[in-house]
């Protein structure tokens, strides 16, 4: 039977599949059908050639949620909050996003105002109730959401991180009113402290079940009338998956739905070279350059996460950054004369000028065509105006005083500086060193730039995966079943109970257990992983620490303590002795396991692997340079750059005095080492 | 001696950097002093450093000249480098050795108020000096006659806590507890000092890190050269700029209601005189310094004035000295924006500075009427208050409920956001509840509160919290005689008021104008608050730009379904009438309502 991964992106539909009898494997690429994108996925398996009905598995990520969100595409929400909070989640935090700009504004917020109502509850910091919830006035807002027509509720109110009963008791008196309406709860969705991020994650919710409900509804079908009859499993953004029904109710989890699985082919990698066992995952598309870092394994997770500017997201997702630099990137000259690559981008439309598309001004992918690094019909698949891009690249270089071919190298230079620092940025905010890392490039433009991304970071090894071009689609075929629970629970370690943390954590267990058991995975395929967010008192952010299963003992507890100073050590660079440490909620992870896609030795394609040569600028001069078939390099081959690999859906380009070698999973392991200054 | 500066200038000046190594090192300069930023909320302890983010960071090159700078708070930007220029006329660079970290926060040396603390080290590759990474926060209290320092009612210097002339608080990579031991010594909160000072010397260490790894890889010699060049790229854009302003004098003011004593408002009044690509800000005519604690020193004046003019020249090209050069400014001996001991100054940085921004914006709106904004409610309104714990233990609690922006020419003013001097987040509700003994009851956005116009300003808020133990609030604000003004035909917005609720619901005005327009001064130093009492503090929203009768009616209507306008707002300050049964526009009654406006406007 076939397992599949599908990949739903913005122009192109992605399909890697293997069949865990004959161990066979395909791929495929199709267009995303944008009027409805379930056509598209089941194009994708017809064009791998897959019986539907021989299908065990359709693992699929999806950006629906997030762009029904980024555009407000949703039907109208409604928002039920203590008195005095209507606006927590429009004042979100106060700040702005751009420090000297006096024009600019703030994204609109999730619910609009028109439809938040407050009732005069409260429950205090204790969980105890100082105002029980006003029937009357509940019912009364209870009748406009009716009056309205409003299908989708949130209701968030302070502090039901510690009691949500007035939340259940606003619940039914909704539905005593309105019994068809979806109905999300704050102390439901996310029960943990600060009301901004909890209020936001719980509208986020509401506002996207009705479309993700229409969505799955429309995917599922489409996919039975072709015969399918297997398993419908969804990624997270967490880097697990889940089933399709838990899927339609929790659509805030589903917000990295579609790069988690890039993320996940990466962790795959880890696990597959145990000399990498760090990797920095990057994807260079047209318009972003996305950055997240693997270790052993896994990609760290966040729940800082923004949507927007100051709309959070506070469901532990993998901690994925993206930077407006790409093949689209536009080079242009600033007011204070200087060159420069970024963030505007020319898209798709009209896109580099060498698309002929319409494009004047020259981008990224026209620097590399005027440089060699890319071949001028891409494969035969389409013919570039290399002219054109010249003469863009030449109006350019007037104005910066240089010759076109030192501008098209100096765009790449600043371009590829423009990723390192945003690579930086994420290694440090982590507390991470570049020089444990290797960098592995993902997307079809990312191994054209990988090589000059590490040196500027000063990390010696590259590798680009043999399968980059679908690596979403693999990614979601190597992934578990995951879900992460949490119970809010604060108390300085000191005076923590013990049986108190026993109790919480077996039925934190208990029910994650139920939750993948129900979506079919048997008892002995199941882990589950304890973990605590935990901070020094009077500290305002967590760090999330492991905490040993079994029955905790003060032995245990003094274990957690220095793991937490640990952990806290390598996040945020310091520990100390002088505060006591403190549990401000606990979780667990369970996993459900499943099969990966078998790793496949390749052999080579038998083809000769050398394609041609052609002339390629690099470091002030033109430098006669082999091209390869990336398909039909041999294990254990080595080139040596400058050079590029051709692959069919990826390119990737060797500066001089690196050196590449492929291992016997195909993957091309690129050496920069000779081009790296000493250390500082 | 360790050797400094070797590299002779001259071949610094000769040495011309190629436009794409230049922005390279562009990028690296600017992504150093953005890590010293990652590092510093990453590492420190305090909550108004680490979720209030009040804090900036700064490189400064081998001659002191600002190189790049992570400015959190604007109004950081110019002073810090007052800062550090005392630290070097103090010891001499010849005395500053590889590992020293130096500290000052004297308000007369370079600081702004008391609780910014200013931290400096020399940054060194291959003993030839690369320049000076320099960290500024503001700390959370070193003492003073109340809790955060915030001594409204105190006349002179010494109330406001621990002043620290540059001093060395690490000798060659060692700290000097003799230094420290005098700050634990100083403070209402000692638990922070080990750890903040920790993390600015993280911070100001990462800084050096990326110096010198930018020195080994592209060379001393460029790398001199190209911080030079990059001063003189941004002195170009600020310059073009400039000359795009009509030549001219533009006087713009605004005030300070009061200094806590006085019983008529304290003013500012500036001049921006425009000739060619200079620009000279002139305070003469400034009210003299004052009894009570706004006072400003220069470096804070000069901070505001440039930060404030950085919003209409570059907002977006690198912070450096190239930005300062084109900019001279005056301002008068004795005036109370050129504060000298031993004048208070603690209410500087967020009452007055947001003032000279207020009335350099209006100047600069009969200058360039089609750019510049609305005023911004003009306030950071930071409270700090002391609570008694359950355990006894005092503990200082503190927040600042923003106002609103100015409408723009283009859109509306944003909704409750910082002050444009800092960029702090307020407190969540229920982290403040976890920690203290208080219950928040409102943070909600305040309606009709905004300056009407074709373009509204953005609302104020409704701020509530309820003690649950007893305590004393100290407070400063102003815009409670009159609100945020607008342009171009745009309107007032709202007063600000504090109020005290008892216990039995009773409301009392103890800022600001109540009812019978009696006025009380909105700075508030230890206002007692006993258990059960509630401090509301109703802040104000930006002014408006345009006249209110050119705004569009479904948009005001939009307004009024979203309870940002109420009904009779709608009608009496904008003209457009809005039936309550169906909610939809009277479009005959809306036309003569203008219609009226615009007669009585011509007027």
């Amino acid at each position: 039977m076939w397992r599949v991964g599908i990949d739903v992106g913005g122009t192109f539909t992605d399909l890697f599949a293997w069949d865990d009898e004959s161990r066979q494997q395909v791929s495929s690429k199709v267009l995303t059908t944008k009027h409805d994108r379930a056509v598209g996925v089941v194009n994708a398996i017809k064009a791998a050639n897959i019986p539907l009905a021989r299908i065990s598995y359709l693992m699929h990520g999806t950006t629906t949620a997030t762009n029904a969100l980024i555009v407000r595409d949703y039907p109208d929400a409604a928002m039920v909050t203590t008195d005095g909070f209507r606006d927590t989640i429009e004042i979100a935090r106060q700040h702005r996003e751009r420090l000297y700009d006096p024009y600019q504004t703030k994204p609109k917020p999730i619910i609009k105002r028109r439809f938040r109502y407050t009732v005069g509850e409260r429950i205090d910091v204790h969980g105890e109730v100082v105002r029980p919830l006003p029937r009357e006035q509940a019912l009364e807002v209870a009748n406009k959401i009716k009056q309205h027509g409003i299908r989708s509720v949130a209701v968030a109110f302070i502090n039901s991180y510690k009691n949500g009963a007035h939340e259940v008791e606003m619940r039914d008196i909704i539905k005593e009113i309105n019994p068809d309406t979806y109905v999300v709860l704050s102390s439901e969705t996310r029960p943990v402290f600060r009301e901004h991020g909890r209020f936001t994650t719980t509208a986020i919710r509401a506002a996207t079940i009705p479309v993700m409900e229409v969505y799955f509804e429309r995917l599922e079908n489409a996919l039975k009338s072709e015969g399918f009859a297997g398993r419908l499993l969804i990624l997270k953004s967490s880097g697990g998956i889940c089933g399709v029904a838990y899927a339609k109710l929790h659509p805030e989890e589903l917000i990295e739905s579609g790069p988690a699985g890039g993320v996940a082919y990466a962790g795959y990698l880890s696990r597959l070279l145990p000399e990498f066992p760090n990797i920095i995952h990057t994807d260079v598309g047209g318009t972003s350059f996305d950055v997240s870092i693997v270790e052993n394994g896994h990609g760290l997770i966040t729940r800082d996460h923004e949507i927007e500017w100051e709309i959070p997201c506070i469901v532990p997702m993998l901690d994925i950054h993206s930077v407006g630099a790409g093949g689209g990137s536009v080079g242009w000259v600033d007011e204070g004369g200087s060159l420069r690559v970024g963030p505007r981008s020319a898209g798709s439309s009209p896109g580099p000028v060498c698309y002929g598309l319409g494009g004047i001004e020259p981008t990224i992918t026209d620097a590399n065509l005027l440089l060699g690094r890319i071949e001028p019909t891409l494969g035969g698949k389409m013919t570039l105006d290399k002219a054109g891009a010249e003469a863009a690249m030449e109006r350019l270089a007037a104005e910066v005083g240089l010759s076109a071919i030192e501008t098209a190298d100096g765009m790449i230079r600043i371009g590829c500086e423009n990723m390192a620092q945003a690579v930086k940025k994420v290694l440090v905010s982590r507390g991470r060193d570049p020089r444990d890392f290797i960098l592995a490039s993902f997307g079809g433009a990312g191994a054209m730039h990988a090589c000059f991304v590490a040196e500027s970071m000063n990390i010696p090894k590259v590798v680009m995966p043999i399968h980059a071009g679908v690596a979403s689609a693999f990614g979601a075929t190597a992934m578990d079943l995951r879900h992460d629970l949490e119970v809010f629970h604060f108390s300085p370690v000191a005076d923590a109970n013990l049986a108190d943390l026993n109790t919480l954590y077996s039925k934190l267990e208990a029910d994650a257990v139920r939750l993948l058991e129900a979506e079919g995975v048997s008892r002995e395929d199941i882990d589950t992983n304890r973990t605590a967010q935990m901070r020094y008192v009077g500290q305002t952010y967590e760090v999330e620490t492991p905490v040993p299963d079994g029955k905790l003992t003060p032995s245990g507890v003094a274990g957690i303590i220095e793991t937490f100073h640990s952990v806290h050590k390598r996040e945020y660079g310091v520990s100390s002795s002088d505060f006591a440490p403190a549990f401000v909620s606990l979780g667990v992870t369970g996993i459900g396991r499943t099969d990966a896609p078998p790793p496949i030795e390749v052999g080579g394609s038998g083809g000769e692997a050398v394609k041609g040569e052609r002339q390629i600028y690099f470091n002030g001069a033109w430098h006669m340079s082999k091209v390869y078939d990336g398909h039909a390099l041999k294990p254990d081959a080595t080139i040596d750059g400058p050079c590029i690999v051709e692959y069919e859906h990826a390119c990737a380009v060797l500066p001089p005095n690196a050196v590449g070698t492929v291992d016997r999973f195909g993957n091309l392991i690129i050496d920069i080492s000779r081009n790296l200054v000493s250390n500082v | 001696m360790d050797k400094k500066v070797t590299v002779d200038t001259s071949v610094i000046e000769q040495t011309k950097v190629d436009p794409v190594t230049f922005e390279v090192l562009r990028s690296i300069f600017e992504y150093a002093s953005d890590r010293m930023t990652t590092v510093l909320q990453r590492a420190s302890f305090s909550p108004i450093l680490a979720d209030m983010i009040d804090f900036s960071n700064a490189i400064y090159d081998y001659e002191c000249q600002l190189l790049s700078q992570a400015a959190n708070c604007p109004i950081h930007l110019a002073a810090m480098k007052y800062s550090a220029e005392a630290i070097i006329e103090k010891f001499g660079i010849a005395n500053i050795h590889e590992g020293d970290i130096i500290c000052v926060n004297d308000p007369y040396k370079g600081g702004t108020h008391i609780n910014d603390i200013t931290f400096l080290t020399p940054i060194y590759f291959e003993k030839e000096l690369l320049g000076f990474s320099v960290s500024r926060g503001h700390w959370m209290d070193l003492g003073g006659g109340a809790a955060g320092g915030q001594a409204f009612a105190g006349t002179h210097i010494a109330g406001e806590g621990l002043r620290l002339p540059p001093v060395k608080v690490y000798e060659r990579g060692v700290m000097r507890d003799d230094i420290v031991e005098i700050m634990v010594n100083n403070t209402r909160t000692p638990h922070f000092v080990k750890g903040d000072l920790q993390a600015h010397v993280g911070c100001l260490r990462a800084a050096a890190q990326e110096m010198q790894r930018a020195a080994a890889k592209y060379g001393i010699v460029t790398l001199k050269a190209a911080m030079k060049q990059l001063q003189e790229y941004t002195e170009r854009i600020v310059r073009k700029s400039i000359v795009e302003i009509p030549d001219g004098v533009y006087e713009g003011e605004d005030y300070a209601d009061t200094d806590g004593f006085s019983t008529k408002p304290i003013e500012i009044k500036v001049k921006l005189i425009v000739k060619g690509s200079d620009i000279t800000v002139d305070f003469s005519g400034t009210d003299s310094v004052v009894k009570g604690a706004i006072n400003s020193p220069f470096a804070n004046t000069a901070s505001a004035a440039l930060y404030s003019l950085q919003f209409f020249l570059a907002p977006h090209a690198p912070q450096n000295q190239g930005m300062f050069n084109p900019i001279k400014i005056v301002v008068p001996e004795g005036s109370w924006l050129n504060a000298k001991w031993p004048a208070p100054t603690i209410g500087c940085t967020t009452l007055t500075s947001a003032k000279i921004t207020s009335a350099i914006w209006q100047a600069l709106a009969k200058a360039i009427p089609e750019r510049v904004t609305g005023s911004t409610s003009a306030d950071c309104n930071w409270f700090v208050s002391s609570v008694i714990a359950p355990n006894g233990a005092t503990d200082v609690f503190s927040d600042l409920p923003a106002g609103g922006w100015g409408a723009t020419p283009y859109n509306d003013g944003m909704n409750v956001t910082e002050d444009p001097l800092g960029n702090c987040m307020n407190m969540p509700a229920e982290t403040a509840e976890l920690l203290f003994p208080i219950a928040y009851e409102a943070f909600e956005l305040r309606q009709d509160s905004a300056g009407p116009g074709k373009f509204r300003g953005g609302l104020g808020a409704v701020f509530k919290v309820r003690y649950l133990a007893d305590g004393e609030l100290s407070m400063e604000t102003a815009r409670t005689l009159a609100g945020s003004p607008g342009v171009a035909g745009g309107q007032h917005s709202d007063v600000q008021r504090q109020i005290k609720i008892y216990k039995d619901g009773r409301r009392e005005v103890i800022g600001g104008l109540d009812e019978q327009g009696n006025w009380k001064s909105p700075l508030l130093c230890g206002h007692p608050f006993a258990y059960g009492e509630t401090f509301m503090f109703e802040s104000t929203g930006g002014g408006g730009y345009g006249n209110p009768w050119e705004r569009d009616a479904a948009q005001v209507r939009e307004d009024v379904l979203d309870e940002y306008v109420s009904l009779q707002a709608a009608r009496e300050r904008y003209g457009v009438v809005i039936d309550p049964a169906t909610m939809l526009i009277d479009e005959a009654a809306t036309a003569r309502m203008r219609a009226s406006m615009v007669e009585k406007a011509a007027a």
